[in-house]
């Protein structure tokens, strides 16, 4: 009998899980750690963060499901990895200290025959003096990240709506909190998701919205921009990008890194070196996010985190980490089995895999600041590498540690990504946009890196329809009702 | 070398230019060449797309030399004015649209180093606006309304005809309208026989209306299966058609076949002679 532990409940973890125990069965033992009790869905935060769906919709406890489908269920935090084991066992494996289950502040050891690292990101507030510390949302601004965060957003953006309904003007400012960000999507869904929220409750004459992100254009997304397929030409993303911000007349801050927040104004510098500053009474900042700091320990107790980690705390995987400068960066340098190097029975999926270099171009200011959009890993391709690293691990277990691994390669895999732009059954918004690869090719497809007949956006009411289908498809999904494989990432 | 300038109706314009990743001998001759074509046409800008090198490339001309833009971002923009322009993709057209007094931008040199520019000049900044305009697919016919730009088209159109070659475009009219067309004749005779009972028509009437619906139902459906094929068939023989995708006509299909569905069986309970 195996031991498959999987650190990590969101959606990569959760699936890598959940088929793993379907294709082992009973003969051999799945556990999850994962410090939550809840499984959040988080593409809907952002209507909690508008206030038109509530925490409760989009989370649920992971307990019972994991009861029903048989994994041994942790709720618990990982601390470090042993891969060699310990003086005089040489079984690996993991220590964990107990974040609720009664069994709070306890640590354990879980010994395993693989293992799987979807632990997710920390939250790096602490990287932006004033947004937060380490992993905690600080009190001048708000996010949209978690559930809670979400909710608390929603709290006060309502405070914000009061008060330009008495006729006070406010300023909101949605983006991203530093330089090195990913996850521009959700602050694009969020900005036009208050603009539409206002609207609505007639504030929107009294309130400037402003949108600061660190792309160098807008409509880059943190994966180097898009190209639609319009009329038989391919229109860029900042095309559509622009059009929508002008058309919902918010004015844009781009090429952006905050260097500071305080109580109602921030900082900011440039891709030119300039510097500047904004006020507003409501901003949300996504912060920039950083591996959870788990540590790997040698065999006789020394550190050896930087063996299995690479320096951003991501788990390093069978990616080309040494390819160097923009211009000798190739699709094949991205991983494809996601096994770690030095341990064959190690894999990482989800935002825990350390990428091998951003897919936007690096650029930095001439005070040399980094700013630009880091590479996005989740949602859609998060879910199928879970579910390819779950088949790989399934395989080695059954067919001996020779198996085949499968692959799944950013590099090879489209993405659909759905950005709501305002919730309503007849007057939402959403821009339904598909990208292959998610990673361009710039050798198999010269020019754009990408093959413009699965490359295509739409945007419109039906959009938002799609948006909130897939919201309760893989709710039902991640609950492991009847069907569920059949729902695909 | 000179290169031939792309001028309306070369819709080469549109397409989507890409970055410039390695800074070699390829972009110092696609430089040359852009420099050698202003001198030859006198021009004061250009976009590489203008001489149908899709990358993301202005040249402006500045006394005697010529300024490079390579990879060109706009970080911000202000002030607003009015500005009258030409451009040489449209000879002879002249329009009057807001563009930004100030901008700031970021680009590169030729040898690939990161640049900067807080440009106030509010003729640079136009020229500039407008020529970044073309890198991403687009030219200031997009910023003036539907009317102007249709009015300029037409004018254009009559000094210049455009033949446009119909096997790639998709056409207004497609055969495989033939069977929605019939089908919904069909769906509308079978809508109007469940009304009947309200005539007062004999029984043997209301059984030929029945008789009717039950021929009319299945032909609907097979009418729909052989619309399927057919659209699809058609959808490979023209590249560019929206009404071609497949979403497009499975939502043609199921709405008809729905409604027929619902016919068939109004029609089984108020008309079917028990």
């Amino acid at each position: 009998m195996a031991r498959l532990v999987v650190m990590g409940g969101g959606v990569s973890g959760h699936t890598a899980a959940t088929f793993a125990k379907k294709w082992l069965g009973k003969e051999h033992e799945v556990v999850v750690v994962t410090p939550n009790s809840q499984w959040n869905w988080i593409p809907s935060n952002i209507w909690v963060g508008v206030g038109q769906m509530t925490k409760e919709d989009v989370v649920f406890p992971l307990a019972p499901v994991y009861k029903k489908a048989g994994i041994d269920y942790r709720q618990a935090k990982a601390v470090s990895i042993h891969p060699e084991g310990k003086e005089g066992d040489d079984t690996p494996f993991i220590t964990i200290e107990y974040t609720g289950q009664g069994k709070e502040g306890q640590t354990e050891e879980v010994t395993y025959d693989y293992l799987i690292n979807a632990t997710g990101p920390k939250l790096n507030f602490g990287a932006t003096p004033g947004l937060g510390e380490g992993s905690n949302l600080g009190e001048h601004t708000v996010s949209v990240c978690t559930a809670d965060h979400a909710a608390h957003a929603n709290e006060e953006l309502r405070k914000v709506f009061d008060k330009a309904k008495a006729g006070e003007r406010q300023k909101i400012l949605v983006g991203t909190g530093h330089g090195m960000c990913t996850c521009q999507g959700a602050a694009f869904e969020y900005i036009f998701n208050i603009e539409h929220e206002a609207n609505k409750a007639g504030v929107r004459d009294n309130l400037d919205i402003k949108w600061i992100s660190n792309e160098s254009f807008l409509g880059d997304f943190g994966i180097g921009g898009l190209h639609m397929k319009r009329g038989g030409y391919a229109a860029s993303s900042r095309l559509f990008a622009e059009s929508l911000y002008s058309e919902r007349n918010i004015p844009w801050l781009i090429g952006a890194h905050v260097s500071k927040v305080e109580a109602g104004r921030l900082e900011y510098e440039l891709l030119d070196g300039s510097t500047g500053e904004e006020e507003f009474d409501f901003a949300m900042l996504i912060p920039p996010f950083a591996g959870v700091g788990l540590k790997a320990i040698a065999k006789d107790g020394s550190d050896m985190t930087d063996v299995l980690f690479a320096p951003n705390g991501f788990l390093k995987v069978d990616a080309k980490y040494d390819a160097g400068a923009y211009e000798n960066w190739k699709a094949s340098d991205w991983p494809r089995t996601y096994q770690n190097p030095t341990y064959s029975n190690i894999f990482a999926c989800g935002i825990a895999f350390a990428p091998p270099h951003p897919i936007s171009k690096p650029m930095s200011s001439p005070n040399g600041t980094a700013i630009f959009p880091t590479p996005p890993r989740t949602g859609m391709p998060s879910g199928i590498i879970g579910k390819a690293v779950a088949h790989s691990i399934c395989d080695m277990i059954k067919q001996g540690p020779d198996a085949k691994l499968h692959e799944a390669s950013m590099a090879e895999m489209g993405a659909a990504c759905v950005a709501s732009a305002g919730k309503g059954l007849t007057d939402g918004t959403a821009a339904a946009l598909t990208v292959y690869p998610v990673v361009p090719d710039f050798e198999k497809y010269p020019g754009l890196g990408r093959d413009l007949d699965y490359t295509f956006g739409e945007i419109g009411l039906a959009g938002h329809w799609i948006k909130h289908i897939l919201h309760h498809l893989f709710i039902y999904k991640a609950k492991l009702k009847p069907g569920w494989t059949l729902i695909p990432e | 070398m000179v290169q031939p300038l792309v001028i309306y109706p070369d819709e080469r314009v549109n397409i989507a230019c890409t970055d410039v990743r390695t800074f070699n001998e390829t972009l110092n001759n696609v430089l040359e060449d852009m420099i050698d074509t202003m001198k030859e046409h006198n021009l004061e800008a250009l976009s590489a797309i203008q001489i149908a090198y899709p990358y993301n490339i202005v040249v402006i001309k500045n006394g005697d030399s010529y300024d490079e833009y390579i990879n060109p971002r706009i970080l911000t923009s202000s002030g607003k004015f009015d500005s009258t322009e030409t451009t040489l993709y449209y000879p002879g057209v002249e329009v009057t649209i807001p563009r930004h007094e100030n901008i700031k931008l970021i680009y590169e040199n030729r040898k690939g180093e990161a640049q900067h520019a807080d440009i106030k000049d509010k003729k640079l900044s136009a020229t500039l606006q407008r020529k970044i305009d073309y890198l991403f697919g687009g030219n200031f016919l997009d910023k003036v309304d539907k009317k102007t730009r249709d009015n300029i088209l037409e004018a254009l159109a009559k000094e210049n005809p455009i033949s446009v070659t119909m096997n790639d475009v998709c056409p207004t009219f497609s055969k495989k309208d033939y069977f929605v067309s019939f089908t919904d004749k069909l769906l509308f005779i079978m809508g109007l026989s469940l009304l009947m009972p309200l005539f007062n028509l004999s029984k043997e009437a209301l059984a030929n209306w029945y008789t009717y619906d039950k021929f009319a139902f299945p032909t609907i459906i097979l009418l729909m299966i052989g619309f399927f094929f057919y659209a699809q068939y058609e959808a490979k023989k023209y590249r560019q058609c929206s009404s071609c995708q497949i979403g497009n006509n499975i939502g043609v299909i199921v709405k008809r076949v729905t409604l027929a569905t619902l016919f068939a069986v109004g029609s089984y309970f108020i008309l079917s002679p028990k």
